[in-house]
């Protein structure tokens, strides 16, 4: 909200440095985001053109003579084409500093020109929101008097954040009045006193019916003799200042009183709402409406709208009908002030992406006092303008009163941690407008008919701390009892992230949400994720539409956005469709991009290292042992994809690319990857000392030839089990294929180490086990030995 | 004095010559035979003990016995020198210790999870834990549970990415409030860090996905100075020890009082002065904070007359942004190489 300070200082008396406002209105919760500094504008004053002729020697000249309150009259030179006899003008005089230029006395033309008329621009006002030339000034102001001063020319502007629960304070009154309380100084108010004499006509008078109960209060006036014109000067340019351009008299007051007090407030045509009856409904299907600024709606029964007997007029607290629009010919006007829950102007607004002054206020639920102040507030700035004021006419009955709360003095001490007592509680409350009634350590406080968002004991320990200050409030550090909740999960997951990167992988992070060209190219790759992607309903744009299904897809953008050797990880969440939810798995993802090698088709270098490195990561974590199964993955090649698994529960993946994918990636290099679920990994269970036996342990190598689809795993499971009690440990170490096995063979070089706890081997007892293993090896699994 | 000695003595004065002579073990090895052999020339002065004069004869043992201790040592020593000037000569060599190495083949944390493990171990000292939850959380859990129902214009500050009307990707990590809290009596003391979803428009300092640290502690006795002393510590943890925290008065529905909290810019250190960090104020924005509001506790089954307690959010981005200097929060998404190398 833009605050000029000028405006504000007219309500409450501050400090000359700006820097200090700004930051006191910071610590009172209301941060300034911006400072904007005005130039410095001096010896500009009021003047009149008592009297204009053509310049004699230049024809896009006139000379001008100025009255300033003198005893001697100026001769000012202008060749603005907007200035006639009798204006009020601002005339800056011999020696006065505009922004961009300092007034010295010159010949023009042959004609000595003693200062200079302004225009708004000059007087560091928004130049297109004035006259076209000569910015013109009310004729009641005093002839001489500095302009600069009446109107805070020079005074910056604040912009200042409200939050969302300050629907008292998103006024210039409302800022003042948060000052006046930290400074501790008086308010200087306007009055709220409806100065209406007359009483309504009665065939004339508003009616008003309020057939929906999301308008709390309507407050109606009529209002006779109105012309439009421009509005006095103080209005126009403090509207200009506060950034809201200026139009006529009676748009620019109902703008001046919603920003000096915050009461949004609409003006009718009195004349364009037959028998001046106002309803107060929800909309009709496919009712139109086309707002003042010509906007088409197609309403439905969602909108409340402000209606008479036949259409809708306006969209309720957000926006009038261009229908009963006050136009040049109105003489006559209805004043709406009115009160609406906020959060039906709050999704009318959204759904209609009208966000306007008036919203932005209403949506807040504004207090409903408020809305007879706006109105008054209005008809005192009609009448000073000579119109005639009838009765106002209320719709909603008795204003609740604000609550009575109960405050111990005792509660602060043991929410903030500092002694206050009751008079000091009482004096910031009473700062705010509370009434505080003490006894003892007791307050019992009603907060002012503005704060209806003080509600509780809490809200007003707030504010005491935020007018004694935050900064008063001494830090210590507590001390917490032990408390039942476990980190286990979160230090499994640093474990995990540390074990990465020991094992050489750097952590990444990818975007959670995905789109089109992400999907696209795993489609282009085979992999169809769209029917198990889950669907955002409100993206920002189709390249954030999905829920990555995959951390995968993630790593393989990243490599394929650069070509290089990596080693990448990533520890977040993947999401899938569930019939009535959302299945989201916490995963473990790494990969890597390595240089090609050469090597035999059957054996994969890359794949084994990612593979050790899963089987490292798992073991690490869980303190158990790995088994590995061949497998099939969607992301994976299907003959280099192995399932990883302990106690039969399967944990994850590991494998190289899928080559469709690979392609559709342009990821040219090798490419492994291995996922695991984060959730699915046993917890850790720490292992039993067993001390080695001290009798030596003896091995023998075998080579074997088999078939080749017959895996190491079984050839270990069925050795060991062959082998029996005194097996310490089964090894397939080598593959060999090609001509000294011949053809559709392949030979795997096994060790089998052997040791007893109690004694030492003998070699007949190891071959004998060896030569069983041997002959098992032979019927379970066709092999051979090599010799 | 016996006539064995001016023998022995030349004897061993014989070896000792012999030994400095020697340049290898070999030709120690040879002395040693040719000297205390079984023929050598020890065994021959042995020999002639018979010859000598009968009382000269009881001590002719031990004084042979003793010379060949001595040359024995001597032989010893001769050969210990020897062996060393094996190793002074080793000693003797150089390499380029400067020659560059190979890499080791370390890989690294992001700076996103240092900075959360970094809060994480500043609030273990205190005696927090630290819980992690799903991304995809019930608007119970976001908003109703937290003091933000249905129609409170705080929701729209928190723009949120939704799945159905019911189910959204979570705005910030208080769900874990929340779930903690209905799952354990107090006292409870918890950091929950976790990837956050707004719908923010990507730039230089806006993400639509980012990570918070929520901080919560409820328990007998708990207020405002606490939670005050308790983000001084989590900014000298991260920033160093000359840092402050200022707060200044804010709304969130789920805290009453509530606070923005500011701590010193870690580049000017507060002396603002055309700081690119902090825009010259001074202080940099580190998240928000306040004492849980009384409805949130109720809504867990909490008394808010026997307990209290106070919450904190931060955005873990900004800090690593304000840390590291650095220039674009997209860097730590984009994760480049050269980035991570240079971070880790």
């Amino acid at each position: 909200m833009r605050l000029p300070l000028a405006w504000l200082r007219t309500y409450v008396d501050l400090p000359d440095d700006v820097d200090a406002i700004a930051d006191k209105l910071s610590m009172l919760g209301f941060p300034v985001e911006s400072i904007e500094r005005k130039p410095t504008i001096t010896g500009v004053v009021v003047g009149r053109i008592t009297a204009i002729e053509k310049h004699p020697n230049a024809d896009r000249l006139q000379v001008c003579t100025i009255d300033i309150g003198a005893a001697k009259t100026l001769t000012i030179a202008t060749a603005a084409t907007n200035v006639a006899a009798g204006q009020w003008i601002p005339v800056a005089q011999i020696g006065a500093i505009l922004p961009h230029v300092t007034i010295a006395p010159r010949k023009m033309r042959g004609v000595e020109s003693e200062g200079m008329l302004c225009s708004a621009e000059e007087l560091a006002l928004p130049a297109e929101w004035f006259e076209d030339g000569i910015m013109q000034l009310d004729e009641s102001l005093p002839l001489g008097s500095d302009v600069v001063a009446a109107f805070g020319l020079c005074e910056p502007i604040l912009e200042v954040e409200i939050t969302s629960n300050r629907a008292d304070a998103m006024s210039v009154l409302g800022i003042a009045r948060e000052l006046a309380a930290a400074y501790g100084t008086a308010l200087r108010a306007p009055s709220f006193e409806n100065p209406a004499s007359l009483p309504s006509p009665t065939e004339r008078a508003p009616r008003i019916e309020l057939r929906s109960n999301d308008c709390t209060r309507f407050v109606a006036q009529r209002v006779e003799g109105v012309r439009v014109a421009p509005a006095p000067s103080a209005i126009r340019i403090r509207l200009a200042q506060a950034g809201q351009r200026p139009i006529d008299a009676l748009v620019d007051i109902s703008n001046y009183v919603m920003l000096e007090i915050g009461q949004p407030l609409h003006f009718y045509d009195a004349d364009a709402i037959p028998n001046a009856h106002l309803i107060v409904r929800d909309a009709a299907p496919g009712e139109r409406l086309t707002t003042i600024d010509e906007r088409e709606l197609e309403l439905d029964e969602r909108a409340l709208i402000i209606a008479d007997e036949n259409a809708a007029q306006g969209l309720a607290g957000i926006k009038g009908g261009s229908a009963s629009e006050v136009r040049a010919s109105t003489t006559a006007l209805l004043i709406e002030g009115a009160t609406f829950v906020g959060a039906r102007i709050r999704r009318t607004s959204a759904r209609f992406a009208l966000r306007t002054e008036a919203s932005s206020r209403h949506e807040r639920t504004l207090p409903p006092a408020l809305a007879d102040a706006g109105v008054a507030r209005a008809a005192q700035l009609l009448a000073s303008l000579g119109a005639q004021l009838f009765a106002p006419v209320v719709a909603g009955g008795e204003i609740a009163p604000t609550p009575q709360i109960a405050l111990a003095s005792h509660e602060l001490r043991r929410l903030l941690g500092i002694a206050a007592s009751p008079d000091s509680i009482a004096f910031h409350l009473r700062a705010l407008g509370c009434e505080v009634a003490v006894d003892g350590e007791l307050l019992s406080v009603r907060p002012p008919w503005w704060r209806r968002d003080l509600t509780q004991s809490v809200d007003l320990i707030e504010e005491y701390a935020r007018l004694e200050g935050y900064d008063r409030i001494p830090e210590s550090l507590p001390s917490v009892p032990a408390t039942e909740v476990s980190s286990a999960r979160y230090r499994r997951e640093r474990e995990a992230a540390f074990l990465l990167e020991a094992l050489g992988y750097r952590e990444v992070l990818t975007y959670s949400l995905v789109g089109e060209s992400l999907l696209g190219t795993l489609a282009r790759g085979g992999l169809d994720e769209r029917a198990r992607s889950v669907e955002v309903a409100n993206p920002l744009s189709e390249e954030q539409r999905y829920l990555r299904a995959s951390l995968e897809a993630g790593l393989l953008a990243y490599l394929a956005r650069r070509d290089e050797r990596a080693a990448i990880f990533e520890i977040g969440h993947a999401f899938a469709r569930d019939e009535r939810s959302v299945l989201e798995t916490p995963t473990i993802a790494f990969a890597r991009a390595t240089d090609p090698v050469e090597q035999p088709e059957w054996r994969e270098e890359g794949f084994a290292r990612v593979k050790s490195d899963a089987i490292a990561l798992l073991s690490r974590l869980t303190g158990a042992a790995v088994t590995v199964a061949s497998g099939e993955h969607r992301f994976l090649h299907p003959g280099i994809c192995a399932l990883l698994s302990i106690g039969g529960r399967e944990l994850g993946v590991v494998g190289r690319l899928h080559p469709y994918l690979a392609q559709s990636f342009a990821l040219e290099r090798p490419v492994y990857l291995a996922a695991l679920a984060f959730d699915a990994i046993p917890e850790y269970v720490a292992p039993t000392y067993a001390p080695p036996s001290k009798f030596p342990a003896t091995y023998r190598d075998l080579a074997l030839v088999l078939a080749p689809e017959i895996e190491a795993a079984a050839v270990e499971r069925v050795a060991r089990a062959a082998v029996g009690a005194t097996c310490v440990g089964v090894r397939v170490f080598d593959e060999y294929r090609g001509a000294q096995v011949g053809a559709g063979k392949k030979s795997l070089a096994v060790r089998i180490t052997m040791q007893s706890p109690s004694e030492t081997l003998t070699d007949t007892a190891v071959d004998e086990r060896i030569d069983a293993a041997i002959a098992r090896l032979h019927d379970e699994l066709g092999a051979t030995v090599r010799r | 004095m016996s006539a064995l000695q001016p023998q022995l003595d030349d004897l061993a004065q014989r070896l000792r010559a012999g030994a400095d002579a020697a340049n290898d073990i070999a030709a120690l090895e040879e002395l040693r035979v040719r000297f205390l052999g079984r023929n050598g020339e020890v065994t021959l002065v042995r020999r002639g003990i018979g010859a000598l004069p009968p009382a000269e004869r009881p001590d002719a043992g031990k004084l042979i016995n003793d010379a060949v201790a001595r040359m024995e040592a001597l032989l010893d020593d001769a050969k210990a020198r020897l062996a060393r000037g094996a190793l002074d000569e080793e000693l003797q060599r150089r390499i380029d210790v400067t020659f560059p190495a190979p890499e080791a083949s370390l890989g690294s944390i992001h700076p996103v999870r240092r900075i959360v493990d970094e809060i994480a171990d500043a609030f273990g000292r205190l005696g927090f834990a630290t819980v992690l939850g799903d991304e995809v959380e019930p608007s119970y859990y976001a908003f109703d549970a937290l003091n933000i129902p249905a129609d409170h214009p705080a929701r729209e500050g928190f723009d949120s990415f939704f799945i159905t009307p019911e189910l959204l990707l979570r705005p910030h990590t208080s769900p874990m409030q929340i779930r903690t809290m209905q799952q354990h009596r107090p006292p409870v003391a918890i950091l929950a860090p976790g990837r956050c979803y707004r719908r923010d428009a990507v730039d230089a300092r806006h993400l639509f996905q980012f990570h918070q640290v929520e901080g919560l502690l409820v328990a007998e006795g708990i207020h405002f100075g606490h939670l005050k002393g308790a983000l001084a510590h989590l900014s000298r943890s991260l920033f160093g020890p000359d840092q402050r925290v200022r707060f200044r008065p804010s709304f969130f529905p789920f805290t009453e009082p509530s606070a923005e909290v500011d701590t010193t810019c870690p580049k000017c250190k507060g002396n603002g002065e055309s700081c690119s960090m902090c825009g010259g104020s001074g202080w940099i924005e580190i998240g928000g904070a306040g004492m849980v509001h009384p409805n949130v506790l109720r809504e867990v089954g909490y008394d808010p007359a026997v307990v209290s307690g106070w919450a904190f959010g931060v955005g873990v981005e900004r800090i690593a942004l304000a840390r590291y200097e650095i220039d674009d929060i997209r860097r730590l998404i984009e994760s480049e190489t050269e980035f991570l190398r240079q971070l880790q």
